[in-house]
């Protein structure tokens, strides 16, 4: 068991830098989530830990080791890859052993440790196939438990649960954070998938072009995301954004965006100078059905089951999460709220006003 | 529609057959035939005398030499091709300056007709003036009589052979190489692999299909190599690289001996059919990755 520091990491690839300067602390035992769009640098961030990569500057350390130009077998990580990365001529116990051989463990250590992860993930009566016998699932059990076996410092995790379909990958997700609880050893988890980063992270990391947006707990990154990229990122259906300026109305600030305009009392900001052009933000699920709400068309409803999304005209897009049971159609105008401690300001440069 | 659709197929299917029996099984068994006869030219008038050629020519100490030449060449061009083959490969499989070009280039030997390889290494491997002759002088060798000694020319012939036919390997194996997903050497690393293990763990298994078809392709030929052999000693010094298929040769063209010939290529097949078949036993072509 041991932390990860980064310390100023940073990746050039030919002269562009894609990973700038990350700082990074993973406790001990902590899973991590770095989460982003394709091409933000999660994946070279991960690879520079498992040494993969090489950086370009700063300092990676595994507990007190500086680790930053060892090679990957000395780091003593483990890591799951997306394709699983299982060697196709070997049986999956071979598969599982072939770690641990490398590291000159004995044969009866072999044998105990490989017993054990293969009852840990229930692969027991797969380890005399060979991966092109196994489903998606199943490769993916034995991937992790190729990193089980070893016992190592740090699990490392590259997006693995992106080639199973949407059931398996629910499945799979329960099965990570349930052997993460059993091991308790610190996990590094990529994905680009922000309900995997929510429901797996103790902490998820939120990163754009290379450069970390916000560090946090998810709800502490769902309730106060740090600027409006992650605002849009973090959540589902996205973030609602409109641009318009403070305006003072009878001595109260409200928010005017064309013909919409939303009262900011009681919103916590400091700074809502009159005049002043901001993004207001406010998620699909915070929205009321308010008889003194702003008025909206409904141009689409989208029923996802329990809930809908619905699209509207409110002289601006704008989108709303109802209970399936709340009976609207398209072309029916409703009126919605936007609770003010639910309401999200970026200034012009994205922001958040109380970051 | 239908019908001429399967015209084509047809007029494709039959044409092939024709060739292959006008040109591969007309020859054959018309060696067969010949096997079973004694005649003393291809125009002579041939007489049957059953197995009698046969029984002549596996008595004969030249046939025993010659398959003993015949296995040493093949063995040993064989292994020299594939390991310095898939050493090429592994180099040109690194990313550098020029890789491009030295791919290239470094299929050469092969497109070139056998004559021309033939004749460029006999310069190279000149008594006086050869550029391996004066290179092994410099190093201190003394002067390497490249095909006037059993043991060298034995090795020369080999030696022209692994330069001409590598690049058929190389080739190959760069294109089984490329298939080999990255992941599986990160994979290796991160387990704890160095080269030599991700090599022997990861290079090693993953060409094996490749692998097995080159070494079956190349052993086909080799034992039946005749032009490079032919051209740069006829079989001699004394014997020293007469193989089968030049023992046949000069059997039927040199001692007028057509039946005895055609009995030692018919052997020469045989055994190589033998060796063929124990080999797709042990290494089935159809097993996948």
């Amino acid at each position: 068991m041991a932390s990860v520091t980064l310390a100023g990491v940073t990746k050039t690839f030919s002269g562009l830098t894609v990973v700038h300067a990350v700082d990074l602390a993973i406790e001990e035992g902590e899973f991590m989530v770095l989460v982003g769009p394709s091409g933000c640098g999660k994946s070279t961030t991960l690879r520079m830990i498992a040494g993969l990569e090489e950086t370009s500057g700063g300092t990676i350390r595994i507990g007190p080791r500086d680790v930053t130009r060892l090679e990957p077998r000395e780091r003593n990580v483990a890591m799951v890859f997306q394709n699983y990365a299982l060697y196709p001529h070997k049986t999956v116990a071979e598969n599982l052993a072939f770690g641990l051989k490398m590291r000159g463990a004995s044969k009866a250590q072999i044998h105990e440790r490989v017993q054990r992860a293969a009852a840990m993930l229930k692969i027991e009566p797969l380890l005399a196939r060979k991966p092109r016998q196994l489903s998606g699932g199943q490769m993916q059990r034995v991937a992790l438990g190729r990193a089980l076996v070893r016992e190592p410092d740090i699990f490392l995790f590259d997006e693995p649960l992106s080639n199973l379909d949407a059931k398996m990958r629910v499945h799979m997700r329960d099965e990570i954070a349930r052997l993460h609880r059993e091991v308790g050893t610190a996990m590094i988890y990529v994905t680009h998938d922000q309900v995997e980063a929510m429901t797996l992270g103790d902490r998820i990391c939120v990163m754009k072009d290379g450069v970390v947006q916000q560090v946090g707990r998810p709800l502490a990154v769902y309730d106060r995301p740090a600027n409006r990229f992650v605002a849009s990122f973090i959540g589902s259906p996205e973030m609602n954004f409109v641009d318009g300026v403070v305006a003072a109305r009878e001595g109260r600030p409200v928010f005017q965006a064309r013909a919409l305009s939303v009262p900011l009392d009681g919103v916590r900001h400091a700074g809502l100078a009159d005049g002043r052009a901001l993004t207001l933000g406010i998620r699909p699920e915070h929205l009321e059905r308010a008889e003194d709400g702003f008025r909206a068309e409904v141009v689409a409803v989208e029923r996802m089951g329990a809930e809908s999304v619905v699209l509207l005209d409110a002289g601006l897009p704008v989108r709303a999460l109802i209970d399936r049971d709340d009976a609207v159609s398209r072309g029916d105008v409703i009126r919605l709220r936007a609770p003010p401690d639910r309401i999200h300001l970026f200034d012009q440069d994205g922001q958040a006003l109380d970051a | 529609m239908r019908s001429r659709h399967d015209w084509v197929i047809w007029a494709f299917f039959w044409s092939g057959i024709a060739l292959t029996a006008l040109f591969v099984g007309g020859p054959v068994l018309n060696a067969l035939w010949l096997s079973l006869h004694q005649a003393s030219s291809f125009i002579a008038e041939p007489r049957f005398v059953g197995l009698g050629n046969y029984v002549r020519v596996v008595q004969e100490a030249d046939f025993w030499r010659a398959m003993g030449n015949g296995v040493i060449y093949a063995v040993a061009s064989i292994v020299l091709q594939v390991v310095i083959g898939i050493a090429f490969a592994m180099v040109l499989n690194q990313p550098f300056f020029g890789q491009r070009l030295v791919r290239g280039l470094a299929t050469l030997p092969y497109l070139l007709p056998t004559v021309v390889v033939a004749l460029t290494f006999q310069w190279l491997a000149d008594g006086s003036v050869g550029l391996l002759t004066v290179l092994a002088r410099d190093l201190g060798l003394g002067t390497i009589p490249w095909f006037e000694q059993p043991a060298t020319a034995r090795a020369s012939v080999v030696l022209a052979s692994v330069w001409l036919w590598t690049p058929f390997v190389t080739i190959c194996v760069l294109a089984g190489l490329q298939t080999i997903p990255p992941a599986l050497y990160e994979a290796a690393k991160v387990d704890g692999a160095g080269p030599v293990s991700r090599f022997l763990h990861v290079t090693l298994p993953q060409l094996k299909p490749v692998l097995t078809v080159v070494v079956l392709l190349r052993a086909v030929w080799m034992f039946n190599k005749f032009d490079v052999i032919w051209l740069l000693t006829r079989g001699g010094p004394l014997g020293a690289t007469e193989h089968l298929p030049i023992l046949a040769y000069k059997r039927a063209f040199s001692q007028f001996d057509v039946g005895g010939g055609a009995a030692v290529a018919t052997v020469s097949f045989l055994i190589l059919m033998t060796i063929v078949t124990i080999y797709i036993r042990l290494f089935p072509l159809e097993e996948k990755r």
